[in-house]
């Protein structure tokens, strides 16, 4: 009971017992985050983390955001990485995207600065107009880094270009979820690895009423979190989320993938490249990368793509490649009566927003946490918040495909020719026509990503802000040549990022990469 | 505003601005309360302070008080900047709420700086000394804006902006729709290639000229009239903006240097233009110095604020009564988005879209919380009031009200003016209280928590204690000369 206002409100079924269900990186990641906020005298938490739910991949990627991460549950990101054969991620580079040949990074941090309070791309526009033939990404400290393979944490000194980018990691996934297995069963929370064997309701309202385990025990808690991956069994098998579907959007339906040794010093940075009937992508690992391809099985037989995957390998395959289907859907409510659906399956990797969603989702959680069982208005708002945020995300996925200038396969053809959402649809008109853009709610990237894709997939604005024409042209290239020569001074002073890899996050070489 | 941050933006470049300023056309402003921001758009132009409190007989202001509103007999204060002495509200208020839940009694405006400095008649023009503070204070002006217009017009013709005083008598279209020229008293006929509407509520160019549609809020927001008046100040110069709920409306009450500006605005329906007057005339501080001007209005506004290749700026875009102080910041915004937006001389409809969008959701936010102090009362004694409690609201508020009763948590919307602090400053003022806290606060230590609170109470009120007195630092620093 609480007491508020001089009322004595009697709280229904107060949640008290959490149960996780599926562990992996998303189970583990959740419980971390709960076992951290929540107190072992007030709430008990249990994971069923048995081997048979469908695994993600080999590797995992972590956007910038991760940091907050770090920051709550403080974990030292020096030993994380050398855990988990970690390293660090400025950003990513994609190639034959936009056209075959062109290479384009989408990198996190800032892009040139504003001069007279007129964003910064407008004068890189007119430079362009003129003649100049500086990249765009001359202009953003982590990607003139990412370039070089250079490598150190942002300084906090404002004023230097030092300051103006952040970062993310790439992990291997299964030490991550061990990492925060062993984090979460340090703060409390308890694991069980039997199998599910079938979810209870409850007669009278639906809710899940128990989970009834193969050694014919049974598990009853306040509130369910289905980590189990593209079977969703509590989500979608015992209750009904609701599904949109993506599919016209996202042509990429599998992908294939598998690990590969590598002895070259691992970049700060993924890459994607697109191929005729999809696109193959790079995470680099302290020791080993994951290489992937991700594909249209209307356009290329699975045989066919595991081979174009083999045929490209960065290095000898340390196993079989694994095959598996993305989720091309999207949950109406992704927290439906007493279960919250934390990850949708499998998530078109383009962009590796997979943890980040995860982590968002079970932040979103704490901030909404319910007092009892049933909890509609809890329920409302994180649906509200959690739909937007995925919207956005998807509309920057779907950018990457629908503005290309390939026409050399149908499958870049089709995707040309789609109809896309709305919301993009305004973002891409409005930037074309005057290169401003448009932001909406819950966008996750902010404006210098957009432009990073946008003008890496080459949009090439009708007009720039006029006001861009206040200052001299000589004074803009100035500016704008001044801007270039820090972030090539302050970059030339950083570490490789193999050395700084090696001095800090050393995972132990050779051993099992697998 | 606009021709003096036009001016100082685009520089010599381009093909001129000229403003066309009817003088049969009267100024409605008569003494102006704003928000913090204002002292960003001064900052664009390079305007400093005190400058700008001697040019306008300026005051300071720490927030508005709204008695009357809730029940009559209550007051609450709606402070600028935020509780506590960290950002993090909404926590605050969960710690608080706990607290309550066990005892505590102090009130939560008790853990406002701005509150408490402003019921002392202090202030703060700058920071105060408790670094802890910093970050959760920020002020505005109350200021004549009669003077403001004038000064901001010395400030953007002698950055090359030509003044025609002169009335349109004619608006010549273009075949797109467009409009190509105006035709002036004496004949002159001026082209442009964007024309900024400013000339108030009957909207000229924008309704006059491009029949572009008016939305009407008056379902929500009946009032539609003010009568306006100054009078002597007398007593002690207060740090804030009143508004008194009345029977019919509301009455402001906002201080300057040499004079107080009051006004009724109330809802026809429900009383005569005779008796508000005489109503506004008997709740003055001081003598009238002037005879009471009547206002009439229609809230809403205007179906699309940019409309082909013409801008509609202050009254011409839209009304919103004062009861937040929102009318300059609504400018202000305005300029803001045209000149992220700014176009060439196509007028890409695309911008004008965006603009739009992103205006109008502005605009319809701060609705949301002007309705919200209508909605939340439990007064009955009026018409007008029996009205507003039991009438429907817009989903997006009736959404924002249901979360905020539920848990104390403040839904945020793209565009809202208001955060966090200010809505929970009118939340509880106005008698909505979460019916229950955050659970995780439960795992902190109770005791704990109220010791904490007690800390911010005693720094807030040491600090406010050691500020300035209102009138004091004026005279020091900023005093206006005589009319």
């Amino acid at each position: 009971m609480i007491a508020v206002n001089g009322s004595v409100e009697v709280i229904v079924e107060r949640v008290q017992r959490i149960a996780i269900v599926g562990g992996g990186t998303t189970g583990w990641l959740a419980a971390a985050t709960l076992g951290r906020v929540l107190s072992p005298s007030c709430y008990r938490i249990l994971v069923i983390d048995s081997a048979n739910y469908e695994r993600g991949g080999f590797s995992e990627v972590a956007l910038p955001s991760f940091h907050r991460l770090n920051q709550l549950l403080g974990i030292n990101e020096h030993d994380l990485l050398q855990k988990t054969r970690g390293t660090f991620r400025l950003g990513a580079r994609f190639a034959n995207w936009g056209a075959p040949g062109e290479r384009y990074f989408h990198a996190f941090g800032s892009l040139g600065a504003k001069l007279e309070a007129v964003p910064f791309h407008h004068y890189w526009l007119k430079l362009r107009r003129l003649g100049e033939r500086f990249a765009l990404e001359d202009y953003s400290t982590a990607a003139v880094a990412a370039k070089q393979s250079r490598f150190a944490p942002p300084v906090p000194d404002r004023s230097s270009v030092l300051s103006l980018y952040s970062y993310g990691y790439h992990f291997q996934a299964a030490s991550l979820a061990s990492y925060l297995r062993q984090y979460a069963q340090a703060h409390g929370v308890t694991r069980n690895d039997r199998r599910v064997v079938e979810v209870q309701l409850r007669g009278e309202d639906g809710f899940i009423d128990a989970l009834l385990m193969e050694d014919g025990t049974r598990i009853s808690a306040d509130l369910y979190i289905d980590c189990t991956g593209v079977c969703a069994m509590l989500a979608r098998q015992a209750l009904d989320m609701g599904y949109q579907d993506w599919s016209p959007w996202l042509p990429c339906d599998r992908f294939v993938s598998v690990p590969c040794a590598s002895s070259v010093d691992p970049a700060p940075y993924s890459e994607s490249s697109a191929e005729a009937t999809g696109w193959r992508r790079r995470v680099p690992l302290q020791h080993c990368t994951d290489d992937g391809f991700a594909y249209s099985s209307r356009h290329i037989s699975d045989d066919e793509a595991t081979g174009t995957l083999l045929a490209g390998l960065s290095g000898e395959a340390l196993v079989e490649p694994s095959l598996m289907r993305l989720t091309r859907s999207c949950p109406t409510r992704f927290w439906n009566k007493n279960c919250i659906a934390l990850t949708g399956g499998n998530p078109e990797p383009l962009e590796h927003t997979g943890l980040h969603l995860v982590q968002t989702g079970i932040a979103r959680l704490v901030t909404l946490f319910p007092v009892s069982r049933n909890s509609p208005p809890d329920i409302e708002e994180y649906n509200r918040l959690t739909g937007m945020e995925h919207e956005r995300i998807r509309d920057f996925l779907i950018l990457r495909y629908k503005c290309t200038q390939r026409a050399d396969s149908p499958f870049w053809e089709s995707c040309r020719d789609m109809q896309v959402p709305e919301t993009l649809r305004r973002k891409i008109e409005l930037f074309h026509r005057c290169g401003r853009v448009a932001m909406f709610e819950e966008e996750h990237f902010g404006e210098d990503s957009w432009l990073a894709v946008l003008l890496g997939q080459n949009i090439d604005p009708m007009d720039y802000d006029p006001l861009a024409d206040v200052l001299d042209v000589s004074e803009v290239k100035v500016a704008l040549a001044q801007m270039r020569t820090m972030i090539k001074e302050g970059v030339d002073t950083l570490p490789t990022h193999a050395r700084y890899l090696q001095q800090h996050c050393r995972a132990t070489p050779g051993g099992s990469c697998t | 505003m606009a021709a003096a941050i036009l001016a100082r933006r685009l520089g010599h470049r381009f093909g001129g601005i000229r403003v066309i300023e009817s003088p049969e056309i009267g100024i409605i402003g008569v003494g102006e309360a704003t928000i913090p921001a204002i002292r960003l758009f001064n900052q664009a132009l390079g305007i400093d302070e005190n400058e700008f409190l001697r040019q306008t007989q300026g005051t300071i202001k720490l927030g508005i008080e709204f008695k009357d509103w809730s029940t009559v007999g209550e007051s609450y204060f709606h402070p600028f900047g935020a509780h506590g002495t960290s950002l993090d509200q909404v926590s605050l208020l969960q710690e608080w709420l706990a607290c309550r839940a066990s005892g505590e009694t102090g009130g939560f405006d008790e853990l406002s700086l701005n509150t408490v400095a402003a019921r002392l008649g202090r202030v703060f023009a700058y920071s105060p000394s408790d670094e802890s503070l910093a970050a959760v204070f920020a002020h505005a002006f109350h200021f004549d804006a009669s003077l403001y217009a004038q000064y901001l017009r010395g400030y953007a013709q002698t950055r090359g902006v030509l003044r025609l005083e002169r009335k349109v008598i004619d608006v010549e279209l273009r075949e797109d729709g467009g409009i190509a020229a105006l035709k002036l008293d004496d004949g002159q006929r001026v082209e442009a290639d964007l024309f900024i509407d400013c000339s108030g509520f009957r909207g000229l160019l924008i309704e006059g000229a491009l029949k572009t549609g008016y939305e009407d809020w008056t379902h929500w927001l009946p009032c539609d009239r003010a009568a306006a008046v100054p009078c002597q100040s007398g007593g002690e110069l207060t740090p804030y903006t009143r508004s008194t709920a009345r029977a019919a409306g509301w009455q402001w009450r906002i201080p300057l240097q040499h004079r107080i500006g009051n006004g009724y605005v109330y809802c026809s329906r429900f009383i005569s233009d005779d008796e508000a007057t005489a109503t506004l005339l008997a709740h003055l501080d001081g003598p009238p110095r002037a005879e009471p001007r009547l206002l009439r209005f229609t809230t809403g506004r205007r179906k699309k604020l940019w409309n082909k290749n013409c801008i509609a700026l202050g009254l011409a875009a839209g009304f919103l009564e004062p009861l937040e102080s929102t009318s300059i910041h609504l400018i202000q915004k305005g300029l803001t988005h045209l000149l992220n937006l700014f176009p060439d001389r196509g007028c890409d409809p695309r911008l004008a879209d965006e603009f739009n969008r992103v205006a109008i959701n502005e605009y319809e936010r701060i609705r949301d919380f002007i309705i919200l102090h209508y909605k939340a009362t439990t007064r009955q004694d009026a018409p007008l009031w029996r009205h507003c409690s039991g009438m429907e609201i817009p989903d997006t508020l009736a959404y924002k009200i249901r979360q905020f009763r539920n848990s104390g948590r403040v839904v945020k919307y793209d565009h809202d003016l208001f955060a966090a602090p200010n809505w929970i400053a009118v939340f509880m003022g106005q008698g909505i209280l979460p019916q229950r806290h955050d659970p995780l606060v439960d795992q902190r230590d109770l005791a704990q928590m109220h010791a904490h609170l007690k800390h911010i109470r005693s720094v807030i009120r040491e600090s406010a204690e050691a500020a300035p007195r209102h009138d004091a630092y004026l005279l020091q620093n900023a005093r206006a000369v005589a009319p």
